[in-house]
């Protein structure tokens, strides 16, 4: 089987894209505020385009789904993070 | 939604720039304390507390004080010394935090009946965290900045964000609220700390020993707190949560091994 990362750009299912609601979270400025969430707890799953801070533990979201090797912020920790797939699931890890 | 709106649209210094200024912290914390004296919404209701469950919770917001002004006094200090002027600026957001969190504090302690805070701080205080204090100061008045962050950014941050959030989940609804304002705001210091001390660790890699050996020495005094701080709150032994779990894979991004 060929791993997915490496077919040309043009081989690869094109990113699905997501409109940000607002989400309750107000712990950064307002106009960054949809891109963040809180972690519900043990029952809460993330979505295509969502990493959970591992500093911090806020839900930080994407207009566009989340793939190995793209790069986020966590504003509320001020945390840069790399998106690695680590056993088929998508970690964010700190990047200093 | 332009681009600047983006946030994983900013280039790294752009977005060190934004998170480390006044502007950033202004509209940051009026999201979640305006309209909030001393932390709380006007009109949410006290429950009766049980005499042991009042008593309980004033040792542990007397050490909650403890812990704020070792990190008021200490991030003040830091500002003398800190390597460059973004960093300057977000320690002076801090300072801002934890005078704010030291008064909200003793406001609550008030609430609770304690006629004289200072009094029953010196008599309920914690001896771990004293002495975790006093070491702390001593990094500051040495001008110290990795170990200082490391202490404080990192360690007491940390000590504190977890023991916080845990804190709420189980508090009285007033102090809950209070504890919500206060872990929103230790999120920015742990993460400075994590981030300021994991770029120079990069860049020095033989900073990395020299702290080790300063974890070592503090792990102890961190731990005991820990553990003193579940016993006031009266959760039994097996029913805590494992608290020191997030302190140390703080300290094991860094690399730093238990």
């Amino acid at each position: 089987m060929t791993d997915p990362l490496e077919l040309p750009k043009a081989g690869r299912r094109p990113r699905q894209t997501f409109e940000l609601e607002e989400t309750g979270f107000n712990e950064v400025p307002k106009r960054f505020r949809r891109f963040y969430r809180r972690w519900r707890g043990p029952g809460d799953k993330l979505g295509p385009n969502e990493a959970l801070c591992p500093v911090c533990k806020v839900v930080i979201r994407s207009t566009k789904e989340l793939r190995a090797g793209d790069r986020v912020y966590c504003m509320p920790c001020m945390s840069r993070l790399e998106l690695v797939e680590e056993d088929g699931m998508l970690i964010a890890k700190v990047i200093y | 939604m332009t681009e600047a709106d983006n946030p994983h649209e900013l280039g790294e210094a752009e977005f060190r720039a934004t998170v480390h200024s006044f502007e950033f912290w202004f509209e940051a914390v009026e999201g979640y304390l305006h309209g909030r004296p001393y932390g709380v919404s006007p009109g949410l209701e006290e429950v009766d507390l049980t005499e042991r469950q009042r008593d309980g919770l004033i040792t542990t917001l007397c050490n909650y004080c403890v812990g704020e002004t070792a990190a008021l006094d200490a991030s003040s200090g830091m500002i003398g010394f800190a390597p460059d002027r973004g960093a300057k600026i977000f320690l002076a957001t801090q300072v801002v935090d934890e005078g704010r969190h030291l008064e909200v504090l003793l406001h609550r302690m008030k609430q609770l009946g304690v006629a004289d805070p200072d009094a029953e701080i010196a008599r309920r205080a914690n001896r771990s965290l004293l002495k975790f204090k006093d070491r702390l100061l001593e990094f500051v008045d040495a001008r110290d900045w990795e170990a200082s962050v490391f202490a404080q950014n990192v360690i007491l941050e940390c000590l504190e964000f977890t023991v916080f959030r845990h804190h709420a989940g189980t508090a009285d609804p007033v102090t809950a609220e209070m504890l919500r304002g206060i872990v929103s705001d230790e999120r920015r210091h742990m993460g400075f700390g994590e981030n300021d001390l994991g770029r120079r660790l990069l860049t020095a890699p033989h900073t990395h020993d020299r702290l080790y050996k300063i974890k070592r020495q503090l792990d102890s005094l961190v731990l005991d707190t820990f553990a003193e701080t579940m016993g006031e709150l009266g959760i039994e032994r097996e029913e805590r949560p494992d608290l020191a779990g997030d302190y140390l894979a703080a300290v094991a991004r860094l690399g730093f091994r238990s």
